[in-house]
């Protein structure tokens, strides 16, 4: 019987053994589940989906400077070129590791932070990194960068959101379920991502 | 809350932490271990010895691919020669942060020689994935990419 009268936590009072009263429950307590990782997954799929104007992962800062050129550089020590041009830069004088990448380049690399410098010609581009936080991390889990145990996860996941759909698509009945405008709104749902196939690649 | 709920959310955020902490480890794919051991100045100085073999090389990594992490550049100690390590998109994802520390890698080997024409537009592609500034009058010698099918690497 479908009434006003409610139980204790809310629900209407329906009868216990029907198939549609467990679908409730189901679809209630396994909504409340997964209400935490679907908003991870689609807040990093929208970061995701603009991978080609934006980086979802990192914030990362470029700037070209100009210093005064170092003509010959292969007689200064290791110490004296990272000195040199750390002091040039407004950077530190001793970074973690420099590299002589070529004749008249060196690359100096900061915790975060990376130069690529044309000693000759006295120009470097300094490159700051940063992750972008908890988006990173959205990413890393929706992408499955982990694999191992939270691929099993991501699986089990993703079954629950089929059985989502199942119990969602017949949890009401009369004109609002699925005998109703419930088929046409599925239908409609349906449709969208196959016309969008016919369109970019069949047509 | 029941104490089997309460059992079954504590399971899922320990498998969870678990799984972030797996992923966090130095050793990306399958790691190095098969592959013949070899410098990144000996590859390039005899590079059709070693085509289509399992190598494994040791350097900086000087570049990282900043939006996919496909793919990094590790350079020899030296520092003048540079062997890329390309994986496939999401197979395996090395970090940003991954510039500058020491790193081994490990994977099956190839070249190939670019015409001056390819070397500008190779170079322009890795400019406009950097979104640095790039002339193509500054290319004034035709590259050679020295390549390995990434299998695994392990970052210090």
């Amino acid at each position: 019987m479908f009434g006003m009268q409610s139980t204790d936590d809310g629900d209407p009072v329906v009868n216990r053994r029907s198939w549609r009263y467990w679908f409730r429950v189901i679809h209630r307590d396994v909504g409340y589940l997964i209400a935490g990782l679907t908003l991870i997954y689609a807040v990093s799929g929208l970061a995701v989906n603009h991978i080609d104007d934006w980086n979802p992962n990192y914030s990362i800062l470029q700037e070209q400077r100009t210093f005064a050129p170092i003509e010959d550089s292969t007689r200064m020590t290791e110490a004296e070129l990272s000195a040199t041009l750390g002091g040039a830069l407004d950077l530190d004088a001793t970074p973690q590791r420099l590299l002589r990448t070529g004749p008249g380049k060196a690359q100096l690399f900061y915790d975060g932070v990376t130069v690529e410098a044309d000693l000759a010609s006295g120009v470097a581009i300094v490159e700051r990194v940063s992750d972008r936080p908890l988006l990173r991390d959205a990413n890393f889990l929706h992408l499955n960068h982990p694999k191992g145990v939270w691929t099993y996860l991501a699986d089990l996941y993703a079954l629950t959101l089929i059985g989502m759909v199942i119990t969602g698509v017949f949890l009401l009945r009369g004109r609002q379920g699925l005998r109703g405008r419930g088929k046409w709104l599925i239908g409609v749902g349906t449709a969208l991502p196959l016309v969008a196939l016919w369109l970019l690649r069949w047509s | 809350m029941s104490r089997s709920i309460r059992c079954l959310l504590s399971g899922c955020l320990l498998s969870i932490g678990l799984a972030v902490w797996s992923g966090e480890g130095t050793t990306y794919g399958t790691g190095v271990s098969a592959g013949e051991k070899v410098t990144i100045e000996a590859l390039i100085a005899n590079p059709d010895r070693y085509v289509d073999k399992l190598v494994q090389v040791e350097g900086i990594v000087t570049d990282v691919c900043p939006k996919r992490g496909c793919w990094m550049n590790i350079t020899s100690q030296a520092g003048e020669q540079t062997v890329r390590i390309k994986v496939d998109d999401g197979v395996i994802v090395f970090p940003l942060d991954a510039k500058g520390r020491h790193a081994r890698a490990e994977g099956k080997f190839s070249y190939r020689k670019l015409s001056k024409e390819e070397s500008i537009s190779y170079l322009q592609h890795i400019a406009e994935e950097k979104k640095q500034p790039f002339d193509p009058a500054s290319v004034t010698s035709e590259l050679t990419i020295y390549t390995l099918k990434g299998t695994g690497a392990v970052i210090d």
